[in-house]
């Protein structure tokens, strides 16, 4: 199992990774979870550099990214992850509190995998993170990364 | 109008305008004249009726013939042979033996330049009227006075002069005519003993008077022809010596008049006449023709009061012609202050001058009034058709664009295919309210033929001239060549009326730009506030939402984790927490939905109605609990134009709340059918036999957060109708509803059918 792509959660708000994390654990998912706590560090995460600099884990299977973040805000990692020919690969679901159209409309052009409006109610919420989790760090084969995946799911 | 506004270009000139009137080289009979040169007086010209015969007197000197002349001459003040016009200077009796005459006989002596040369002539003295010279006036005089100033209108005026005039000088009738902008004539009073006809009100075409007929009405305000039956007599010799040229006898009061005026006069069945001009501010206002059928001499006292009373009267008319111009000012004036409060009360000026008609053609005295735009058309009076005033708004439009006002008194002339409505708007008057939206305001006035008041008998037959003479002078036959002349023009625009169209287009514009900029600052208003309530709304859907979502969260972690741990009562206040919370959080749900239903964009495409109808039902049916039985009754929906997004939530909101207040029913019964299009609206109606509503609260039943019902009863957060009503108002629709308590609900909702 050791060499099962992590989940990145990027997330500000701790209330937000707590339950997050407690929906992730419900749908039994054994990948790791790393977690960013702005858009910044998300992307020292994604490129290896600051304080990920030597990181040797493998790029994420999944990256949870909250629209509204410190610094840089999830549309523009979205941005900088999807122009970026061998990030571009993995897939991002956008978690968000906004329903606001304008958002969901820039997810999509800027390429975003899906795209989930938090739901006020925790089952709904949970629910939705196990289909995703199980969708896209289980279920789906992951499109070849920089490391070659040595199998086993 | 005033006098001095005339055109006195206007007439045209006709063979009758070219003829030299005052180089006829001819006087009537009843006196003769002498023509003087020099200091010493020298009889150059005479007149062939000269009692001693021109042989005896011409190369002689005036004081060697007439001593009686001369030393009348001699007394006069110098002036007295300067001015313009002939100057009578006095009474004068030549003795027999004087100039060759056999008897003593009285004479009215005078005297003007002409050239160089002195002109004296000798009017043969009539014997003393009925009213007498001025002496014998004064009287009446005082009465005429007081008569003007007490006179209502300026037609009030005339007639007072007409019978003064008739009364000093015992002529059959008396006329005051009265020249318009055109120099066409109106006889707009009248006194007559009823031995000729009446011709009040008839109309005269300018070509009757020529132009140089007026301006001989004008130098010489007063002409006498005692019989017009009379044998012109020459001057002798017909050239002046020095220069060889005809005598100038434009001022002479015994100068011959016109064959043509002449046989006007018999046609008339009048042998005398006596014109007094009216001069206002120094331009020809109009006549005093004086008619008697038999010859008639009038004396020159009771001329000279005559040409008195009309000067008294000339000045009051001035007077009272600027009083009725300032007059007409303050009541258009007022006119137009009621038609600013009228647009002031409406939101579009268009509505505001139709709201008051009679006021709108009042402004302009006009027949019939439009409001024309681009693609409006609105008729008030007697107008052209529709489309008629759309094709002059397209001429306007195009010829006189970038005029704020047109006017025209003949419209036909200036735009061709107007002939056609010449009845109704042979005059208009245009005002550009807007270059932008090109709206023009116009004012129709009919053919003026047709207005005209005919106070003598248009249908008695013309007599036929004993003397052949050409048929047309006749006063009837004036009549018809006016007509003629007149045709396709109609009363011309005053320049009060004028002045006050120009007047509204400024107040019209005032508003209007008043308008444009209070609309602009609300928009702007109304754009920033847009904008603050999508922050506000950013904000709400990240920041308010995300508490609720928090709580609901933990409280269910919490019953999932360590709700073993917890007794009955904590698990319920648990799950009451969750209910509350999750309630709140929806709440904000809505609201953000119903705030963006407001802002976002409709995008209306063609829609099967049954198509949306059927999957919200299978959507809102997915909730409704297994037990519940509930009957469709779905009719045929057809097609409509609008945002599927918008339009199917409205559908949702509807459909779910019949499911919702049918809950208790044995058996729901929901019906969806469209009622038969009517306005070009199709209507859609929800029934449903539920609890329905008290008709007392249907006034909230579509506002936001509006219940009528108790939240343990149906759930919501009165948002719902709200949403529909938002829904279908955006989409240019209408909703209603109609209920009664217990026995169901129905809702109604349109849309524009689109063309």
């Amino acid at each position: 199992m050791a060499d099962l792509k992590p989940i990145l959660l990027v997330e500000d708000n701790p209330n937000d990774i707590e339950l997050t994390l407690a929906a992730l654990e419900e749908s039994q998912l054994a990948n790791e979870v790393a977690i960013c706590r702005d858009g910044a560090d998300a992307l020292d995460f994604l490129y290896r550099r600051g304080a990920y600099a030597g990181r040797e884990a493998l790029d994420p299977t999944v990256v949870l990214l909250d629209l509204k973040l410190p610094k840089v805000d999830g549309l523009e990692v979205l941005a900088a992850i999807k122009s970026d020919p061998l990030l571009r690969v993995i897939p991002i679901v956008m978690l968000t509190a906004s329903r606001e159209e304008s958002d969901l409309v820039r997810s999509y052009e800027l390429g975003v995998n899906a795209f989930v409006v938090k739901p006020v109610g925790f089952r709904a919420f949970l629910d939705a993170i196990r289909d995703l989790g199980v969708f896209w760090a289980v279920l789906n084969e992951a499109p070849p990364g920089r490391f070659p995946r040595s199998g086993g799911r | 109008m005033s006098s001095a506004a005339r055109s006195h270009e206007a007439a045209e000139l006709t063979a009758c305008d070219r003829e030299p009137i005052h180089r006829l080289g001819t006087l009537q009979p009843h006196g003769f004249l002498l023509a003087l040169q020099g200091p010493e007086r020298r009889i150059v010209q005479a007149s062939a009726n000269v009692p001693a015969g021109p042989d005896g007197v011409l190369g002689r000197r005036l004081e060697a013939v007439f001593p009686e002349i001369a030393a009348a001459l001699a007394e006069a003040p110098a002036e007295a042979s300067a001015g313009v016009g002939a100057r009578h200077l006095r009474s004068l009796t030549l003795g027999a033996g004087s100039g060759g005459l056999s008897d003593a006989r009285a004479y009215d002596l005078a005297v003007h330049r002409s050239g160089d040369l002195t002109l004296v002539e000798m009017e043969e003295a009539a014997p003393a009227g009925p009213a007498g010279g001025l002496d014998a006036l004064s009287s009446r005089l005082d009465a005429f006075v007081e008569g003007l100033h007490a006179a209502p209108s300026v037609a009030d005026l005339c007639h007072l002069l007409a019978v003064e005039i008739r009364h000093a000088t015992g002529f059959d009738r008396a006329l005051v005519y009265r020249f318009d902008r055109d120099w066409h004539g109106t006889v707009v009073a009248e006194d007559g003993n009823g031995v000729l006809p009446s011709y009040l009100d008839l109309r005269f075409p300018a070509s009757d008077i020529p132009a140089q007929a007026r301006e001989l009405y004008r130098r010489n305000r007063l002409r006498i022809i005692p019989d017009a039956g009379y044998e012109p007599v020459p001057i002798v010799p017909p050239l002046t010596p020095d220069t060889e040229a005809p005598l100038d006898l434009s001022q002479s009061v015994l100068r011959s008049v016109s064959p043509v005026h002449v046989a006007y006069m018999r046609n008339m069945g009048t042998q005398a006449s006596m014109s007094v001009s009216i001069l206002v501010d120094g331009a020809l206002w109009g006549l005093i023709s004086c008619h008697n059928q038999a010859p008639r001499r009038v004396p020159l006292p009771a001329r000279n009061a005559c040409d008195f009373l009309t000067r008294i009267f000339a000045l009051q008319l001035a007077a009272r012609e600027r009083g009725a111009e300032a007059e007409q000012r303050l009541r258009l004036g007022a006119i137009a202050q009621r038609l600013l409060g009228a647009m002031a009360e409406t939101e579009d000026f268009h509505d505001g001058l139709l709201a008051r008609p009679d006021d709108l053609l009042a402004l302009a005295d006009a027949g019939g009034a439009a409001i024309v735009t681009a693609g409006t058309c609105r008729l008030v009076g007697r107008t052209p058709p529709d489309d008629a005033v759309r094709g002059l708004y397209r001429w306007l439009s195009a010829a006189h664009g970038g005029e704020d006002v047109y006017a025209t008194e003949a419209l036909a002339e200036a735009h061709p295919p107007a002939t056609a409505c010449a009845e109704t708007a042979s005059g208009l008057l245009a005002i550009a309210v807007s270059q932008r939206s090109a709206t023009y305001v116009l004012w129709f006035r009919p053919e003026a033929v047709r207005t005209v008041k005919w106070g003598g008998n248009p249908a008695k037959p013309a007599i036929a001239d004993p003397a052949g003479g050409p048929a047309r002078l006749h006063p009837r036959t004036s009549f018809e060549t006016w007509k003629e002349t007149v045709k396709g023009r109609a009363q011309p625009w005053s320049l009060p009326e004028i002045d006050a169209a120009k007047d509204l287009r400024a107040a019209i514009l005032g508003i209007v730009l008043r308008r444009a900029e209070e609309m602009a600052a609300l928009s702007e208003e109304l754009q920033r506030s847009n904008k603050e309530l999508e922050a506000f709304s950013y904000s709400v859907s990240h920041d308010l939402r995300a508490p609720f979502r928090h709580i609901v969260g933990y409280a269910e972690l919490l019953r999932a984790r360590e709700g073993a741990n917890l007794s009955e009562k904590g698990r319920h206040y648990l799950d009451t927490v969750v209910e509350a919370a999750f309630a709140a959080g929806t709440l904000v749900d809505n609201l953000l939905a119903f705030s963006q239903m407001g802002r976002n964009a409709l995008k209306p495409i063609d829609i099967a109605m049954n198509l949306i109808v059927e999957e919200v039902r299978r959507k809102v049916m997915r909730d409704v609990a297994p037990d519940r039985t509930v009957h469709w009754r779905i009719g045929p929906l057809g097609r409509v134009r609008a945002d599927p997004m918008m339009l199917r939530l409205a559908v949702e909101n509807l459909l779910s709340n019949a499911l919702k207040y049918t809950r208790g029913a044995p058996e729901a019964v929901i019906e969806v059918v469209r009622e038969p299009d009517r306005d070009g609206e199709a209507t859609f109606r929800v029934r449903d036999n539920g609890v329905g509503f008290d008709m007392a609260y249907v006034g909230k039943l579509f506002g936001v957060f509006q219940r009528l019902h108790r939240t343990e009863e149906f759930e919501g957060t009165g948002i719902g109708l709200a949403n529909v009503r938002r829904i279908v108002e955006r989409h240019g629709g209408r909703v209603s509803a109609v209920g009664e308590l217990g026995r169901g609900a129905t809702f109604r909702f349109t849309l524009p059918l689109c063309a």
